[in-house]
């Protein structure tokens, strides 16, 4: 049971990280710039910011969003509020120039300088780089994903007394057939196998229970939150492990089990 | 042949339980110990299967020095002896048969090796039919036999017997003996610990005495 308390545990923090991962690659792209244009901008205004964009060779590409298109994206991809938009005489989004960042400019210096000069440009209405929101959730998902790790951790360290105690109660259990057995001329090894396949056994049987237990959170828990979430719906989708992560938590488990069985037997037994 | 020189045994405290034994056993010899309580006997049994260390001397079987061996190797010097108990020491969870392969099983062997030899050595014993009994519907007479069988399933070339026929009525008691004379005749080294002058005056042999710890004979009858 502490075996798969500890996966589980280890498990829903990878989950969370997992989802957290998605959330922030969903809403945005940290590498893409949205300078929203004033209402009263003229085309001159536009074209020579967006010269000024091209002429600073910062950008792989720069797109002009005109206010429908920007209306359209909305509709499409916030479809339960296309209904607040129909009480609103006009259309609320203003133009845009969006703009994607080369990956050599990432993060520089002269990025920086021109999202600065750009607050205070004349016909530049706001920006929205979500880099520094993006940075944030990272450092989220790392925190998330170090709790998990050890609270994990010390999961870990018990799950491992925990086997080798139970081992050790084995062993004692068959104290006399282990002593046949040595009288008789069994090597070590054959006495260690059947402790330590129990052992990799239990571990191997807690990681699978708890990625199943994991599995079935992650498919009720969004029944639990109903059918219209709206909005955060879109934005959450529950996401469960990946392969590799499944199998680092099996492979985990089942080492713990053999580390336990084997150091159980190596103190207790001797051998 | 075996070979000890000058062993002495000492436990916690300041009593010795053998002072400098010495002696030899040539291959296949029928051999006693014997002396009385507390005389060494058991001691020195484990010492000659290893499961005591002497606190000094030397024990060599076949040119081999035994008290050299690592413990992790300890397992070649046991294959080579089969070793009887007073409390027969079976699995009483498991089968006759059970309870004598587990002797071929840690050889790696399977099948229709174990069972054939299985039962040769429980037909030996006179138990072939009894081998899918659990030894608790057994009697005493015939655990000990089933013991016996464990001990020379492997063909191995000693046996250890410390006083197999302890908790034996005297008429079981000849029967085992007897099981002892047979096997020996066959080439088997036969070392028995005892304190049963009635056996050893009937079926005589090499005769070993201990008296505190130290040997004070040794007679061939």
């Amino acid at each position: 049971m502490i075996i798969c308390l500890t996966f589980l545990t280890l498990g829903i923090f990878l989950a969370l990280s997992n989802n957290i991962k998605f959330l922030t690659r969903s809403v945005s792209d940290d590498q893409v710039i949205v300078f929203f244009l004033s209402e009263t901008s003229s085309m001159e205004t536009v074209a020579a910011i967006q010269k000024e964009m091209e002429d600073s060779r910062l950008f792989s590409r720069i797109r002009l969003v005109n206010r429908e298109e920007a209306l359209a994206a909305f509709k499409t991809k916030f479809p339960d509020l296309e209904s607040v938009l129909q009480n609103l005489n006009r259309n609320p989004f203003p133009s845009s120039l969006e703009a994607t960042f080369s990956r050599d400019s990432l993060n520089t210096a002269a990025g920086r300088d021109l999202v600065e000069r750009m607050r205070t440009r004349e016909g530049i209405s706001d920006i929205q780089y979500n880099r520094e929101w993006i940075e944030r959730m990272r450092t989220f998902d790392r925190l998330i994903r170090a709790v998990g790790f050890f609270l994990g951790g010390i999961l870990i360290f018990a799950s491992f007394f925990i086997i080798s105690n139970v081992i050790k109660l084995n062993v004692l259990a068959r104290k006399n057939e282990i002593a046949i057995l040595r009288l008789v001329g069994a090597t070590n090894w054959f006495i260690r196998i059947p402790f330590v396949m129990e052992g990799v056994f239990l571990g191997l049987l807690g990681g699978v229970l708890a990625v199943f237990l994991l599995w079935l959170v992650t498919a009720l828990f969004p029944l639990y939150l109903g059918s219209s979430p709206g909005v955060i719906g879109e934005l959450i989708q529950f996401r469960f492990l990946s392969v590799s992560q499944i199998l680092a938590l099996l492979v985990s488990g089942s080492l713990i089990g053999f580390l336990g069985s084997f150091s159980s037997l190596s103190k207790f037994l001797k051998i | 042949m075996i070979e000890l020189y000058h062993i002495w045994k000492k436990y916690q405290g300041n009593d010795w339980a053998l002072s400098d034994v010495s002696f030899f056993i040539n291959p296949g010899e029928f051999t006693f110990i014997t002396g009385p309580s507390g005389s060494g006997k058991s001691t020195l049994l484990k010492i000659l299967y290893r499961e005591l260390l002497p606190t000094e001397g030397q024990l060599v079987i076949d040119q081999r020095n035994i008290l050299k061996i690592p413990d992790n190797k300890l397992y070649e010097l046991r294959r080579s002896m089969g070793i009887v108990f007073q409390d027969f020491r079976l699995l009483f969870h498991k089968s006759v048969f059970e309870n004598v392969a587990v002797a071929l099983r840690i050889l790696g062997m399977t099948g229709k090796d174990i069972r054939t030899r299985v039962f040769n050595a429980l037909r030996m014993v006179s138990l072939q039919k009894k081998m899918w009994e659990l030894p608790s519907r057994l009697s005493y007479g015939e655990q000990q036999r089933v013991a016996i069988a464990r001990a020379i399933v492997n063909n191995p070339k000693i046996i250890l017997a410390d006083e197999p026929t302890g908790n034996l009525d005297i008429k079981l008691a000849f029967e085992i003996m007897s099981l002892f004379q047979e096997i020996n005749e066959k080439g088997t080294t036969v070392i028995i610990c005892t304190h049963d002058r009635e056996l050893i005056r009937y079926f005589g042999h090499s005769i070993l005495f201990l008296f505190k710890g130290r040997v004070l004979r040794k007679e061939q009858l």
